[in-house]
């Protein structure tokens, strides 16, 4: 049961490919921007009811701002795009990928509640000045910090190949003699090192902190205007509640993003057979790696 | 590498600049003519969203009380509030004669009001020539920060027509551009500007008097 919820992944994969080929994700990016629109409206008069004092006007402010949530990532954004590339690219296991993904949207909206009150209490920022910030410095080092990620994939996915290399034209060396270098990520089980799976651990929480750093550093600019809103108004409490509701609609996004991203990577990888498994890995990587690093650079490209 | 650069590119087009919108306006656009019939001048009429307008009323201390009105007072202080462009700011408005560029004026005759909880702004900006025969607009951010949609076009005794977006032929003006980069050149250094591809094109033709 459990291989074939494996190979339906290629299916899963090939129907990405499909709409995308078909334009689908353009017209997925019209309708997100539709319902962007639409939901300024209510998000208006969800703010003005709480600041009336209207009875359940928390609970209609918190229903609003997690739709809001959801319809903006579901638009084009940073966190997809660095989390689906990382979970096609690396073999990361689909729910630490899924808690990357929440933990990256909840901690956005902490640095979006972090940035608010530290411009309004302490620095005297107006709204163009913090938004002008997240707009551009901490866009560029958001997509700075996603490059990073992909040319690390790069990185070791190039190692990866070359041990490969090297394993292959001599494996005898390799065993017994083991004049390859021993870098932290070598994962060949030689006990004179903590073990690989010790190792795999320690990356894996360093690339989560890596993700989740890159995808929250910079904070959404709706959960901005509605901080700074509600600040003013008086009702502050309800805009930081607003805000972590907003995450909680970007994670629905970005978790379903990470579970189709590693359910299309298995089962391509499952189709092509475990034997062969480890020769493709290096190979993802490098390419996913590259996609990820040319694409921020393009972005950091276009904010300079 | 180059497979890389264009697989890049191509994704970027899942949104221009790969960003979404936060401010969202509604335009209506006025082609003013002179004697002869030419387009001298447009009148930009932006509606800013309910959320947008509600974050700038509040931020400038108006309608506490919020019933969606403002006082004679209150609206005299709104004036003015967006006209405050840096200089070269192109005001998100491109004009074009046919194929070629028209420079425009800064904006004159601002006005703004606020109404059903929508700001209301708008000004006029000079074409730097007359312009007969075909007059483009083109009303856009390049960021894409700000979402613009043209809904009305006034341009009495003209023919008018608001043309959208066509994304696949946008697709295919960026794969054209990918094409045109020799492989030896670093990609990054020509990355195309296309953002104005995904913007909504008025086309104007106003005979002469």
């Amino acid at each position: 049961m459990r291989r074939v919820l494996t190979l339906a992944g290629i299916g899963v994969a090939g129907a990405l490919a499909l709409v995308w080929v078909l334009g689908g994700f353009d017209a997925l990016g019209r309708m997100a921007t539709e319902a962007q629109r639409a939901m300024q409206a209510p998000l208006a008069g969800a703010v003005r009811a709480v600041q009336a004092g209207e009875p359940a006007a928390w609970v209609g402010l918190m229903v609003v701002c997690f739709g809001y949530g959801v319809v903006h990532a579901a638009g084009p954004g940073h966190g997809k795009f660095v989390i689906g590339g990382y979970g096609v690219a690396r073999r990361v296991p689909m729910l630490r990928l899924s808690v990357v993904a929440l933990a990256a949207s909840l901690a956005q909206a902490a640095v979006a509640v972090g940035l608010v009150y530290a411009g309004v209490l302490l620095l005297g920022w107006g709204r163009e000045r913090m938004v002008g910030l997240a707009e551009g410095a901490l866009a560029v080092v958001s997509w700075a910090a996603i490059g990073g990620i992909g040319l690390w994939l790069v990185w070791r996915g190039g190692r990866g190949l070359w041990r490969q290399r090297a394993e292959g034209q001599d494996p005898d060396d390799h065993a017994h003699r083991g004049h390859h270098p021993h870098g932290e990520d070598c994962g060949c089980g030689h006990a004179h090192a903590p073990s690989a799976a010790q190792l795999a651990e320690a990356q894996g929480w360093r690339d989560t902190l890596a993700l989740i750093g890159g995808v929250a550093v910079r904070p959404c600019s709706g959960a901005l205007f509605l901080l700074i809103l509600t600040f003013q108004m008086g009702i502050g409490a309800a805009g930081v509640a607003g805000a972590f509701a907003m995450g909680l609609g970007v994670a629905v996004v970005t978790v379903g993003v990470a579970v189709l991203a590693v359910w299309s990577r298995e089962g391509a990888l499952a189709g092509i057979g475990e034997a062969r498994v480890w020769r493709v890995l290096p190979v993802l990587e490098i390419a996913g790696g590259l996609v990820i690093a040319a694409f921020a650079a393009g972005m950091i490209r276009a904010l300079w | 590498m180059r497979l890389a650069w264009a697989m890049a590119g191509l994704v970027a087009l899942a949104g221009p600049a790969g960003a979404h919108p936060h401010v969202f306006m509604e335009t209506g656009l006025e082609v003013i003519r002179d004697a002869e019939g030419r387009a001298v001048s447009l009148r930009v009429t932006w509606s800013y969203d309910p959320f947008f307008s509600l974050v700038l009323i509040t931020e400038r201390g108006l309608d506490p009380d919020g019933d969606g009105r403002l006082t004679p007072e209150e609206t005299a202080a709104l004036q003015g509030f967006d006209m405050n462009w840096d200089p070269g700011f192109p005001g998100d408005t491109y004009a074009f004669a046919g194929e070629v560029p028209v420079a425009l004026s800064g904006p004159r005759d601002g006005v703004a009001r606020y109404e059903g909880g929508r700001i209301v702004s708008s000004h006029i900006r000079d074409l730097d020539w007359p312009v007969a025969g075909l007059l483009v607009v083109k009303n856009y951010d390049p960021t894409y920060y700000t979402e613009y949609t043209i809904r009305e076009v006034l341009a009495e005794g003209c023919t008018k027509e608001i043309i959208a977006p066509d994304l696949t032929a946008a697709e295919m003006a960026l794969q054209a551009e990918l094409a045109k980069i020799p492989a030896d050149v670093d990609v990054e250094m020509g990355f195309p500007e296309v953002g104005e591809v995904f913007a909504q094109e008025v086309r104007v033709i106003c005979a002469a008097s």
